[in-house]
């Protein structure tokens, strides 16, 4: 089996709260993604999947921080390297992109400067080299004309362009990771079909290992192998992108898909979650589903049921469905 | 027969566009946002509008509650054109027609309690001070609240929480026409059914007209009779939910539907074979039966 090329292990966040305490939002995730993986993290708001990739990348802002754990990228512990290590990786061995691509551009330069910028900064190049890098990449994410295309400002792409466009800057280096965090929230649906599309094809041609951040479980099933799905800070069920759709083990999963509908099947009422997601520092003790899942019992409330494998399938409930 | 409870006709709505230099040099243009549509909607109906962004549907909801003016055509309630009903106030149009908004921390004033909130909108309708209480306290019964969510800031509650304050406040006003923009889209998955099941409960038991505005298809075929399609400030397709969503005509619906993710069923790449797998697949005829 090859070596994982990223390897979450006992990651914890944590913000400094105002009477000095820590309130932890991550609270000890592990998971892995080997090389030319597809993984997808999908979980709700709060529920940590964001915090956990932002602190992958080092790119945590205060009062959070990285309270403990390992974050191993092709053997490197990641939360051990000084910045000016982590500037080399970022862009050029791990790239990100985000949910609102408007907010990630700089509207003030042309889409051609900054990704040039991000290839020269990587590449010893130079300047014409750059360009045509560019041009390669933009043309690559399937922008036309994309030569004449570098000279244009982000205002004058749409949403779905400039997702493109982010893409492309993304993969100009050739990174062998890509974290996408909802990079299609933002985006109208087609547009967004679009853009999973792209990002599965990219994935196959260029050998990237990929994590899709999400919310949605049935827009990362499309396109990853594995789902990693969080919730209140943990990892409550990981596994084959098969096992999670079609035999979920955790009662959280189940009924995050139940509760979504779907356009096809009786129309009724919709199966809902009761109660809402956990707030930060009022977590329960036992698994944090516990106070809204049909299925608690008294283990549930209290202690916090271990990740357990079975068949390369991972689950943390007292009660597996 | 009844006519129609809304009805737009021929009406169009369309934005200055571009900066003042643009205007003083004659450049200005004007953004069509709705393009002569028209449209009746009937009492009880649950109308979904679905569309992109850009398509028009937000226009129509602030055109149906009377936020919008159009700049041509007519809109009209219960037969009696906005123009009529709008002379002197607003008012007998909105008490007849309200609206939940997508984003219910921004709709909601931060700074008055869910009780006081409700209750400005009680007296409005003209309830006398000492009724209010036992209404407010009937209005979070009916969204599935409690009375202890009174005292609260809109700050102090969840999402949920003030999407159905959003609700109770809309309900205070006693409407025939309910506008709900893109209600639950801001609320985590786990809570948008929770929502959803509860506007389907209400509009029936009070009957009320639903104009539920919304991008997701699949929410709007679970609570919807009918569905209009928008794109570019056009209706380009309607009619009874089902029958749209099962044979869709228009090339826009079938790919608005054709986009919807659809998990493993929508996967356009085969799954890979992980190397455990692949060891357990014969590979050739010969490793099936055996060499010849």
């Amino acid at each position: 089996m090859s070596p994982d090329l990223l390897s979450v292990e006992g990651l914890r966040v944590g913000f400094r709260s105002a009477d000095g305490g820590i309130v932890e939002a991550v609270r000890g995730v592990d998971f892995s993604v080997a090389p030319g993986e597809a993984v997808g993290i999908v979980g709700e708001s709060g529920s940590g999947k964001s915090l956990s990739m932002l602190a992958v990348m080092r790119l945590l802002v205060a009062p959070a921080r990285v309270t403990g754990g390992r974050v191993l990228f092709d053997g490197e512990d990641l939360l051990a390297a000084d910045e000016r290590r982590m500037r080399a990786l970022r862009g050029r061995d791990i790239a990100m992109v985000f949910q609102d691509p408007q907010s990630s551009l700089n509207p003030a330069l042309t889409i051609g400067r900054q990704i040039t910028d991000v290839v020269r900064a990587h590449r010893g190049v130079s300047s014409a080299e750059a360009r045509r890098i560019a041009a390669e990449a933009l043309e690559r994410v399937g922008i036309r004309d994309a030569g004449r295309r570098l000279a244009s400002y982000p205002h004058e792409f749409s949403g779905g362009m400039r997702q493109r466009a982010l893409i492309a800057m993304a993969i100009a280096c050739r990174p062998r990771l890509l974290i996408a965090d909802e990079p299609t929230t933002a985006l109208d649906v087609t547009v967004q079909a679009q853009i999973v599309d792209l990002i599965a094809e990219l994935r196959r041609e260029l050998g990237l290992a990929v994590v899709f951040i999400s919310h949605n479980l049935q827009l990362v099933a499309e396109i990853v192998d594995r789902v990693v799905v969080m919730y209140g800070g943990k990892v409550v069920e990981d596994g084959p992108v098969e096992a999670i759709e079609l035999a979920p083990r955790h009662p959280y999963t189940s009924l995050l898909k139940a509760c979504v509908p779907s356009l096809s099947g009786p129309v009724g009422p919709l199966t809902a979650i009761e109660g809402a997601p956990p707030r930060l520092g009022r977590l329960p003790i036992g698994c944090p589903f516990s106070p809204r899942c049909p299925d608690a019992i008294e283990p549930c409330l209290s202690e916090m049921p271990p990740l357990v494998t079975e068949a390369g399938h991972r689950s943390a409930c007292w009660r597996p469905r | 027969m009844t006519g129609p409870i809304l009805s737009l006709r021929g009406v169009s709505k369309s934005f200055p566009q571009g900066g003042m230099l643009d205007r003083l040099l004659g450049r200005d243009g004007r953004l069509v946002a709705l393009d002569a549509v028209s449209l009746d909607v009937m009492r009880g109906d649950v109308v979904g509008i679905v569309g992109e962004s850009g398509s028009g549907k937000s226009t129509l909801a602030g055109l149906a509650v009377g936020l919008v003016r159009p700049t041509t055509g007519d809109v009209l309630l219960d037969g009696q054109p906005m123009a009529e009903l709008m002379r002197d106030h607003a008012g007998p149009w909105r008490r007849r027609v309200q609206m939940v908004f997508q984003d219910s921390s921004s709709a909601l004033n931060p700074r008055k309690s869910v009780a006081r909130c409700l209750g400005e909108t009680l007296a409005l309708r003209g309830v006398p001070k000492a009724q209010c209480e036992s209404e407010i306290a009937e209005l979070l019964t009916l969204v599935g609240l409690g009375p202890e969510i009174g005292p609260r800031l809109p700050h102090e509650l969840s999402g949920g929480q003030r999407q159905r304050i959003g609700l109770a406040r809309a309900l205070a006003m006693k409407p025939e026409v309910l506008i709900a923009d893109e209600p639950v889209s801001a609320l985590d998955v786990s809570l948008q059914a929770q929502v959803i099941n509860l506007l389907s409960r209400l509009t029936r038991e009070l009957g009320l007209t639903l104009l539920f505005i919304s991008h997701d298809l699949a929410l709007v075929r679970t609570l919807c009779s009918r569905i209009v399609v928008m794109r570019k400030g056009l209706i380009v397709e309607q009619g009874p939910c089902l029958d749209v969503l099962d044979r869709p005509q228009h090339p826009y619906t079938q790919a608005l539907i054709a986009a919807v993710p659809k998990g493993l069923a929508g996967r356009r790449t085969p799954l890979p074979v992980r190397a455990a797998d692949a060891a357990a697949i014969p590979e050739t005829r010969e490793d099936i039966h055996g060499a010849a």
